[in-house]
């Protein structure tokens, strides 16, 4: 065993140079979003009406101030570099969390607090999936002036993709937030059938994309009006779209993510490009026992036997398109619970294996 | 309803009978002739409604009266412009300061009265157009409340100012000097007695027999109350545009009410359905009922 | 193992490379493209509620039943210049209900009681009517239901209250409920333009 934890140690002692590429985008795109001009409100039509009939100041006499009419002004330009700030961050802590301290309980406060933040306070809005239909309309209309905001929203999550795989998805997003805090206790769903259901969120987003790029009059919004949770974060909306709300959360009790895996149209973007993840979640390997009870613990079916060199008839891995980074496969690994020994020692016991913890690990 | 419409009179057009822009002041002659200002021109009109005279003004023309001699006083911005009944201009006052927005005149023997709504007050000018004093500008009440910005007034021939003060909702009379002689009506959203809205009533002409016919806007209608403030008759609800404001109105020696219709640009004239009495006003006086 | 990269890993960093480089540069031509940011806003020459042309007509709520938030993001403002500071101000009180002792309507007219009426400039203390009056909306209690700018309106008023949007509360939603809803179009997205004062 000491091997392999030389063999771990070893790799992870590899002095690789640290990217400072995420760091620069996030800078870069930060500064760039501070450097947007500032807003001013201001009504556009001009409300004239002929009247010359008010009263004027010195009409009211008595050190009578003209009132300032009431006006708002959009929400500074200082929040909304906070909410990007604060998706970085999470997006940071994401990845850290399952890609190397691989704590799903860690994942399990983020996807609260980001329920609670992006979700509730900010009602989910602006998100990523709906930023789809934003960029399209950008592409497609020359005319169409896409905030910066939104711009960074629709990026960064794709951009940790490129780097950690589809950590967005791990606690960021608040949708999947919701779905993962509710998911109770799993069941696989065949894989012919997932794959089967998989193929509606790629139409969902050409249909999104399509309706989208149309002319200003005939654009329609549907991931903004089918979206099946943003009635409750904002504790109101139709009675049919909180029924499916209501309903998936419920389907989601028992069959994980079923909108994320079916339905998300910002989900095959990030399947594509968390292939090309730097560095991702991976599953402990072992050269004699594939024990696969990380396989039996994902709930969406990410963790298969892939064919790799040096085993014999492949190992387990996690799918970096599918895999979304729940960190669950760690809570039940045998090897993982090994390697957090001392506190194992300590007493603090994993969830029973079927076939023991402890051992051979 | 007693009255009832019996005719149209001009209209909006291009043509030399019509008004393109506004139409905004009415007086009627003792000869029931009927004389409109509007746009910048002055037309006068027969008692069928046939155009017999038409002169231009100098700026856009608020409000006319007609004297016994058929003097022809028109309030411009700004100014006042006197015509003699051949429609040749002969006099000219200007008097940016107190004639601001002349949007009534009166007539009563040497006295000229200016309704100017600029300043919210009228202005007393002799017929030679030497100023003599403000009624109303002065003291606490500091001018007549107009929030509709349209100040009108009529003269009866024993001098009497009879002014609608829309914004407290009732009609005055004062004497020359100033002095507030007495006052009817009071706000009633309810009761078609009262005058309702911002402000109302808006305009004001009296009739032969001294009752007094008012205005209103929102919605635009016709009242004729007894001097003592009693409602008589209540009439012209459905032959207005909504949107009508500060609609002028006349009458003429048969006691006929004429009332200008400030979107379409027409004069509305309303008969009595009896015959109407020439009681103790005959028309040949001084100072023409307006 | 080899601490070398393999070929592998070269072309691992140099296609995400690529992709990084991609998404950024995509970002960085979508931001850059000039312009004003657009913003939902009302029309008031089309605006039921406002325009001149519409007399007679019914209030239209849908300001304040579309939005998605609880409390609408639009709400009614007064343009001080513009208002008459009349005594019996219509928008505040409702003029058709029964008159009370001291001679004022007895009702008011906005149903959350957002209007706040006071005496400004030099006060008359024995004439009441003598007096300008102050109309402020609070913006706290108002939720836009139009009712108080259908009754300023011309000719009835001077039509200084008119509805605008709140864009610290507006959500700014891709496509807006009270824009669907809206039937005489006048809720349309338009530029932001530097203006007025803002508070």
């Amino acid at each position: 065993m000491t091997a392999h934890l030389d063999h771990l140690s070893a790799a992870r002692a590899r002095r690789r140079p640290v990217s400072r590429r995420p760091a620069l985008v996030a800078i870069i795109a930060l500064s760039v979003l501070l450097a947007s001009p500032g807003k001013l409100a201001a009504q556009q039509y001009p409300y004239e009406r002929p009247v010359n009939a008010a009263p004027t100041v010195e009409d009211i006499g008595a050190d009578y101030q003209l009132p300032t009419v009431q006006a708002h002004p959009p929400r500074a330009a200082w929040r909304e570099a906070l909410d990007v700030g604060l998706l970085v961050l999470a997006l940071g802590l994401a990845a850290w969390l399952a890609l190397w301290r691989r704590s799903r309980i860690g994942l399990v406060l983020l996807a609260m607090g980001c329920v609670v933040y992006f979700g509730l306070y900010r009602r989910g809005c602006v998100c990523p999936i709906g930023a789809i239909q934003n960029v399209t309309v950008a592409l497609t209309d020359p005319l169409h002036v896409i905030p910066y905001f939104v711009l960074a929203v629709f990026f960064l999550p794709l951009v940790a993709a490129v780097l950690f795989g589809r950590v967005f998805c791990a606690g960021v997003c608040p949708l999947g937030a919701l779905q993962e805090l509710v998911l109770v206790r799993p069941i696989s769903v065949p894989r012919r059938l997932d794959l089967a259901l998989g193929t509606i969120k790629w139409v969902y987003l050409g249909l999104a994309i399509g309706l989208a790029a149309r002319a200003a009059t005939q654009r329609e919004f549907i991931i903004c009006r089918f979206d099946p949770f943003v009635g409750f974060f904002r504790l109101a909306g139709p009675a049919h779209m909180l029924l499916i709300g209501g309903g998936l959360l419920v389907l989601g009790l028992f069959i994980g993510r079923p909108y994320c895996r079916y339905l998300c149209p910002y989900g095959p973007l990030l399947s594509l490009l968390s292939r090309l993840a730097w560095r991702s979640v991976s599953i402990t390997p072992d050269k004699e026992l594939d024990c696969g009870l990380c396989a039996q613990a994902c709930p969406y079916g990410a963790i298969q036997r892939r064919p790799a060199a040096g085993a014999s008839g492949g190992r387990y891995q996690a799918i970096r398109s599918t895999c979304l980074a729940c960190a669950r496969c760690f809570k039940y690994c045998p090897r993982q619970r090994a390697r957090e020994k001392p506190a194992a020692r300590q007493g603090r016991a994993g969830p029973a294996a079927p076939y023991g913890t402890g051992g051979r690990a | 309803m007693p009255y009832q419409r019996v005719r149209l009179i001009s209209g909006r057009g291009p043509a030399a009978s019509q008004f393109a822009d506004a139409l905004r002041g009415l007086a009627v002659d003792a000869a029931d002739r009927i004389y409109a200002v509007g746009d910048s021109a002055v037309k006068v009109f027969s008692p069928e409604g046939e155009l017999v005279g038409l002169w231009q003004t100098e700026r856009a023309g608020w409000a006319i009266a007609v004297a016994k001699d058929r003097t022809v006083f028109v309030g411009q911005t700004d100014q006042a412009q006197l015509f003699d009944p051949a429609g040749h201009l002969t006099q000219t006052w200007k008097d940016p300061q107190r004639l601001g927005l002349p949007t009534a005149v009166g007539l009563c023997g040497e006295h000229v009265l200016v309704a100017d709504a600029k300043d919210r007050c009228i202005r007393c000018y002799d017929l030679d157009g030497r100023f003599r004093h403000s009624i109303g500008g002065a003291g606490r009440m500091r001018g007549f409340l107009i929030p509709n910005g349209h100040l009108d007034l009529t003269v009866d021939a024993d001098g009497v100012l009879h002014v609608p003060n829309p914004g407290k909702h009732r009609v005055e009379r004062y004497d020359l000097s100033g002095r507030l002689l007495g006052q009817f009506g009071r706000f009633d959203g309810t009761d078609p007695a009262g005058f309702s809205g911002c402000c109302n009533p808006t305009n004001i002409a009296l009739l032969p027999s001294g009752q007094v016919v008012v205005t209103e806007k929102a919605p635009p209608r016709i009242k004729v109350y007894e001097a003592d403030g009693r409602l008589l008759e209540l009439f012209g609800q459905d032959d207005f545009d909504p949107r009508c404001k500060n609609m002028d109105v006349a009458a003429d020696s048969r006691g006929r009410v004429y009332v200008v219709d400030t979107i379409r640009l027409h004069i509305c004239v309303f008969a009595p359905a009896e015959a109407q009495d020439a009681t103790s006003r005959p028309a040949t006086r001084e100072g023409q009922p307006r | 193992m080899s601490e070398q990269p393999t070929r592998r890993d070269v072309l691992g960093h140099a296609v995400r490379g690529t992709v990084l480089i991609g998404l950024g540069g995509l970002a960085a031509y979508l931001g850059r493209r000039a312009g004003p940011e657009t913003v939902w806003q009302i029309d008031c020459d089309r605006c039921v509620n406002s325009r001149a042309g519409a007399v007679g007509v019914d209030v239209c709520e849908r300001c304040a039943t579309e939005c998605v938030l609880p409390l609408s993001a639009v709400r009614a403002v007064n343009d001080y210049a513009k208002c008459g500071r009349c005594y019996i101000c219509p928008a505040y009180f409702d003029i058709k209900s029964a008159v009370n002792a001291q001679g004022l309507p007895s009702q008011k007219l906005c149903p959350r009681d957002a209007i706040d009426r006071k005496p400004i400039g030099w006060v008359d203390p024995d004439d009441p009517a003598n007096n300008y009056y102050e109309y402020v909306i609070d913006e706290r209690r108002c939720n836009g239901c139009g009712r108080c700018v259908l009754a300023c309106k011309e000719p009835a008023g001077l039509g200084s209250i008119r509805l605008v949007v709140r864009y610290d509360l507006c959500l700014d939603c891709n496509r807006c409920s009270v824009a669907q809803a809206c039937p005489d179009d006048a809720y349309l997205r338009k530029p932001l333009t530097s203006g007025e004062a803002t508070a």
